[in-house]
């Protein structure tokens, strides 16, 4: 039998083949929201067949003794007979029994189902972020793939919960319809034609309350990134000053969350209310007609004490429907988020004839004109950092970063074809951004290695030979170790080796346990030239044949820097280092330095022979040392 | 810096570094083995989960780092206060409730009656039949108005409360001690305003109404029933005292699960969060499989977490069903039986089955709303907690005179019995600027933090104008003496709220444009759509580090402090930008005294004396050319920068 967690195949880090757009079978179907929801539905199908089945073995107990209770009056209780009383006050004790097991099958099974659903959901998602990689960050905003993991999850769990107890519901009200059908055709005809009509009934509430609830969630998501806001900035608030602002700002927002929740709470009330009337009436209904059936002599007693208790529990299924419309529907919305997220593919194909990447070679980038020789510790000074960004990225094969992410949101005031319409807007720049990454991966990338072209060579060589460092290098929560070392595959005294390099033993020292010191996420607590320096050693740790670190020293001290400057030229001397700074601590270190203006290569040389030839390189290096020199 | 640093290494080096499963062994489901086999070990494994849920939940309690945790006592308190103010509404949330719950019950005893009549034979029924159900039907209707009532009430109840107590929780955040926001990492802060905070809202919105809703009902059921008929009341008596022992069983266990098991879902988003902000590091490093594996075992954890929970309900709902359904069986023994005797009526019967039906619901939903509560209440403990933070200063009357800032043998220490500033006696002359430059560790950065007030020294003092900068309130050191971060934090907001934060309340637009003019920001501030009311920050306009920079020292143009406090403050920016601030600076800064913590050596060069700080002392101090003429440690890191 199906449980959780699920194992779950999809998403393969691996290049797509060429001409390939099918999808891996583990992989969903993305192709539209209803698709979506059917697809996981199938996907656990076993475990929804089992919630219908032990659902009905807990609903049709509760459906029966009406029945039974009818059956113990007319025979047992009427007759003064209390054998038969007995009798089937037994049965009906065996019969909730039954019904009691059920339940709790009924619970494991679909808190079973729910959990497959939602782990089953972030699953995907951390296997896509992997499967893109840096292209993720540049199609869809960070806080809209988090919420796919952190909220639709749910609502997909809720979804598939709902469907297979919807389905033994419907088996329940077909199994009361039957009996009360059996016992008087006219109130049975009521019960079928009435109870559809009153779930219909209600849906015009619910897309009001759907909106209402919207507000409310978009409005409290704001006001929680304004706490959060708060707390990150809480060292300028208390610093500066600034309390009273942001605490009345906060407040405001508050406020406004409430309205909109106590519009949501009003339109529930409304669902609610609507659903007592409703269900109030039927029982009015069935009881009017009983009686008059009784009052006819078509109906004993007994009977007419059942269709109370048919009436009441007709409720639960009925109820259950308009849970079952209200969660498909909310199931759709967050199936359209999700395949948002899911369904964008990597741009990256393997190429047609893979070469291997040269070892020991020349690297050119025909941009900019820049050369790295191998073996040598190459420096990129520009007046503009991000021009040498720009070049590591190319060196690397990474698409460009420097565009924002094509977000989903459209304005809350929007409503019906505008909304749809900028919805559609959004959904097309979106995959004409995609379009744009495919043309650009599928073309030649400019960026030789040895004479050849990284485009010729298969992305996953690349990754593994050139290894690029950039600013955004983020620090991973867990131990120093898994953090230096996450593939588990350096001795101790490398390790040891690049911490001194990257001169990172204080932080050693000041963390508790060493190497087992636990760091929080993204290296919070730790001072920005400490994740700096942590993030180095990482990289020197890997030892990849080319190396490229982007300001790899931009907010350490001069004592640090000048210290890392002299280890680090020492520890990859004879492989390829290329590096982006300004500072003379590192530029004195280099082999060669390249200079770029308006992003590309003027100038090349050693630092002193530059300082000495080139105005351009000294207004950019030589800051505030004219005036002593 | 001497090797010896790392002289744990080799006992703390484990030479399997991957992360492996957090999730012992034992209770390792194998969806693989049938059924049956599975069926052994369960009471061993619920028990081992139950031991993990409780460790957790201890640890909780007691955090070893960052904020304390209230007492349960304390949530009451808050509860009180919060619940006083509001008794207008709350007697409306009872009355309407109650209200609705009896219209809810006529209904059985009208269709009891209507029983009776037809059992006793009364020629009557028919002709009265229509009107009855009219009659029914109409307090159908208005039980459905008064619920409508009830439930609104309910709502407007419950946000309200919800409103106040988390502006409440805020404000308590911004006002924990200076040296305590500076020192704690802001995760746990972080959790305690996102994740407590919406957990406290379930149970003060939801859950808080409905203990209401569903107490009322059941009161009123239970009353109805008796009213009804003492002999069949029994069997319900009966199942309650039973439920008490379940439900009571299960709550003293379930919020230790429920806690746990939201803890499990905070660790999975933090991991899957660094794994999508850092898709590039994990793309670059190849640590692709790494993160799958990573979120697939925090997920392993969570489900063992949701399994415990399930068992639990579980154990209860066996329980619980059977009190719930099993009175009917007994209502029709006894009724048969007092039927014989002429104890009870068939309407009675009737109308007490109804009621024990009717019962399930709001029973039900009593024990929903407890355990809610239970947990909203832990992250209660946990919010309140925040103000059980003892305030670092004692603020005295007496004002300064004059801007001398004097630190006189200063010693401090973070952990008890390590020192990391050893006896430093230091005078900032109103005006000067003075650079501190050392090694990172050399305890630099926490000399700037005690002469920005932000920490008190252990032993000496320091003062700004003859009074300790501990004994001066918040909002006067802020006007004197300012510590300005390496953090250029944009708040949401506008972008003159983000500015005029020491001076909120007094400072003018034509201050706060001329601020901006000073740091050069004037024009493209004017440029922004709405000038300084233009909202900025995280989903609003964005600003580029520069201008956020430029942002965070326009506010210290508006504090208009006599003593700054600058650490790293130029570092993050491009140096184009660093020398247009520079210049703006300069000319901003005359005639108040600077203190830089430098990173960058031009900054110590272009100062009018230089502390050299290394292992807590100052080791040099003098002008550029009094150490380069020393010959020392800044003499040397000198020459490597010019040579």
């Amino acid at each position: 039998m199906q449980t959780f967690p699920p194992r779950v195949d999809a998403f393969s880090v691996r290049s797509r083949v060429p001409g390939a757009g099918s999808r891996h079978p583990g992989d969903p179907d993305t192709s539209s929201p209803s698709r979506f929801l059917l697809w996981i539905l199938r996907g656990q199908w076993q475990i929804v067949a089992i919630s219908v089945a032990m659902g009905l073995l807990w609903f049709l107990p509760s459906a029966l003794s009406p029945y039974l209770m009818g059956r113990a009056i007319d025979e047992g209780v009427l007759t003064h007979d209390f054998g038969r009383t007995a009798m089937w006050a037994s049965l009906m004790f065996v019969s909730i029994a039954i019904g009691v097991v059920g339940g709790v099958a009924m619970h494991t099974a679909a808190v079973t189902g729910w959990l497959i659903a939602l782990y089953r959901t972030m699953q995907l998602v951390v296997r896509k972020v992997s499967q893109l990689g840096h292209v993720m960050p540049r199609r869809t905003p960070t806080g809209e793939v988090l919420s796919v993991a952190a909220g639709d999850s749910d609502t997909f769990g809720a979804t598939t919960e709902i469907v297979g107890r919807a389905i033994a519901a419907l088996g329940a009200f077909v199994f009361v319809a039957f009996l009360v059908l059996n016992e008087s055709f006219k109130l049975g005809v009521l019960v079928l034609v009435a109870a559809p009509l009153l779930v219909g009934a209600a849906s015009p509430l619910l897309r009001p309350l759907g909106r209402a609830q919207a507000t409310e969630r978009s409005r409290l998501s704001e006001l929680t990134g304004m706490a959060t806001d708060i707390v990150a900035g809480l060292r300028i608030l208390r610093g500066v000053g600034g309390e009273r602002t942001f605490g009345d700002n906060y407040a405001v927002q508050s406020q406004r969350v409430r309205e909109s929740g106590v519009v949501a709470g009003t339109w529930q009330a409304g669902v609610d209310s609507l659903a007592v009337l409703l269900s109030g009436l039927l029982l009015v209904a069935l009881t009017w007609l009983g009686t008059l059936e009784m009052l006819a002599g078509r109906l004993t007693i007994g009977q007419l004490i059942s269709f109370f208790g048919y009436a009441i529990f007709m409720v639960w299924p009925i109820q259950t429907f308009f849970e079952f419309v209200q969660k498909w529907v909310q199931g759709l919305v967050s199936a359209q988020k999700t395949i948002a997220t899911l369904g964008q593919l990597s741009p990256w194909h393997a190429p047609a004839s893979p070469v291997p990447l040269p070892a020991h070679a020349t690297i050119v980038d025909a941009k900019s004109g820049f050369v790295a020789e191998p073996g040598r510790l190459t420096v990129v000074v520009s007046a503009l950092p991000d021009d040498s960004a720009a070049l590591a990225d190319r060196l690397g094969r990474y698409l460009p970063s420097d565009e924002e992410p094509v977000s989903s949101d459209v304005d809350d005031d929007l409503r019906g074809r505008a909304r749809r319409r900028a919805k559609a807007g959004k959904l097309r720049e979106r995959a004409e951004r995609a379009r744009h990454d495919e043309e650009l991966a599928a073309a030649q990338w400019g960026v030789t290695v040895g004479g050849v072209d990284l485009a010729q060579v298969t992305l996953e060589e690349v990754r593994a030979r050139i290894l690029v460092s950039d600013t955004a290098s983020l620090v991973f929560a867990g131990t120093l170790q898994q953090l230096i070392d996450p593939h588990a595959r350096a001795s101790r005294e490398q390790a040891d080796e690049v911490l001194r390099v990257a001169n990172a033993e204080e932080i050693y020292d000041s963390l508790p346990g060493g190497w087992q010191g636990i760091l929080d996420e993204r290296g919070r607590g730790l001072s920005g030239g400490q994740r700096q320096r942590l993030v180095l050693a990482r990289a020197l740790l890997a030892d990849p044949e080319v190396l490229i670190l982007v300001e790899p020293t931009s907010a350490v001290d001069a004592h640090t820097e000048a210290r890392i400057a002299v280890r680090l030229a020492d520890h990859r001397r004879g492989r390829t280092t290329i590096l982006t700074s300004v500072s003379p601590l590192l530029l004195h270190q280099a082999d060669d330095v390249v200079l770029l203006v308006d992003g590309v290569a003027v100038v090349h040389g050693t630092h002193e022979h530059l300082l000495a030839t080139s105005a351009a390189y000294r207004s950019v290096v030589a800051r505030g040392l004219e005036a002593d020199a | 810096m001497s090797v010896d640093l790392l002289q744990t290494s080799a006992e703390t080096w484990q030479d399997a570094g991957t992360p492996e499963s957090r999730v012992p062994e034992l209770l390792t489901v194998h969806d693989d083995w049938p059924v049956l086999r599975r069926i052994p070990g369960l009471w061993q494994r619920h028990a081992l989960r139950r031991q993990r849920a409780d460790d957790y939940y201890a640890g909780s309690r007691n955090p070893e780092r960052g904020l304390p945790v209230a007492e349960n006592s304390a949530v009451l308190a808050f509860l009180k206060d919060l619940l006083g103010s509001r008794r207008t509404v709350v007697i409306w949330l009872v009355v309407l409730n109650a209200a609705a719950g009896f219209a809810g019950l006529i209904v059985p005893r009208v269709l009891g009656q209507l029983v009776d009549r037809a059992t006793t034979g009364g020629d009557d029924l028919a002709a009265s039949l229509n009107g009855l159900a009219l009659g029914v039907a109409g307090i159908v209707v208005v039980q459905a108005l008064l619920t409508f009532a009830a439930r609104r009430i309910s709502a407007v109840f419950g946000q309200d409360l919800l409103a106040s107590a988390r502006e409440q929780i805020v404000r308590t955040v911004l006002k924990l001690p200076l040296s305590k926001v500076e020192s704690a990492s802001t995760g746990d802060l972080v959790t305690r305003v996102t994740r407590d905070v919406s957990t406290m809202s379930g149970a003060v919105r939801w859950a808080l109404p409905q203990l209401v809703i569903a107490g009322v009902m059941t009161v009123l059921t239970l009353v109805a029933m008796f009213a009804n008929s003492l002999l069949l009341g029994l069997p319900t008596i009966a199942a309650l005292v039973l439920l008490f022992f379940v439900v009571r069983r299960y709550l003293a266990r379930a919020p230790m699960g429920y806690i746990t098991e939201g803890g499990t879902y905070s660790v999975i988003n933090t991991s899957l969060t660094e794994s999508v902000e850092g898709a590039r590091t994990v793309e670059a490093l190849g640590l692709q499989d790494y993160r799958t594996k990573l979120t697939d075992a925090d997920i392993a954890v969570s489900g063992q977490a949701e399994r415990y929970t399930m068992s639990l309900r579980n154990l209860m709902f066996l329980f619980m069903d059977f009190a719930y359904q099993g009175p009917l069986v007994f209502i029709v023994l006894l009724g048969g039986y007092g039927y014989t005797r002429g104890w009870v009526t068939l309407g009675q019967i009737t109308a007490a089955a109804i009621y024990t039906q009717q019962l399930v619901e709001p029973m039900d939903r009593l024990v929903q709303t407890l355990d809610r509560l239970q947990v909203g209440m832990a992250s209660t403990t946990r919010l309140l907690g925040i103000a059980a933070v003892p305030q670092d200063r004692v603020p005295g009357e007496e004002l300064p005179e004059g801007e001398g800032l004097i630190a006189a043998d200063v010693r401090f220490a973070y952990r008890e019995g390590h020192d990391v500033l050893h006896g430093i006696d230091l005078t900032v002359h109103p005006g000067e600027r003075l650079a501190i430059v050392g090694p990172s560790g050399s305890g630099k950065s926490t000399l700037g933090r005690l002469l920005a007030g932000i920490n008190g020294p252990r032993t000496g003092a320091v003062q700004v104008g003859g009074v300790n900068l501990m004994e001066l309130p918040l909002d006067v050191l802020r006007t004197r003496v300012a510590l300005v971060t390496q953090e250029h934090h944009v708040f949401v907001g506008s972008i003159r709220d983000n500015i005029v934060l020491a001076r909120e309340t007094t400072a003018t637009d034509d201050e706060v444009n001329a601020a901006l003019a000073a740091v050069d920001a004037g024009d493209w501030v004017e440029r922004l759509p709405d000038g300084m009311r233009t909202l900025v920050g995280s989903g609003k306009q964005v600003l580029t580090p520069a201008q956020a920079q430029q942002v965070a020292l326009a506010r210290l143009v508006i504090a208009d402090p006599h003593t700054l406090v600058l650490d790293e403050a130029t570092s993050l920016i491009d140096p184009q930008t660093a020398r247009h601030l520079e210049g703006s600076m300069a000319a901003l800064l005359e005639d108040r005294a600077v203190v830089a913590i430098a990173h960058r050596l031009h900054t110590a060069h272009d100062a009018d004396r230089i502390a050299v700080v290394i292992d807590g002392r100052i080791a040099e101090l003098g002008s550029h050319h009094e150490l380069i003429d020393l010959d020392g440690e800044y003499a040397s890191l000198w020459r490597a920068w010019t040579s």
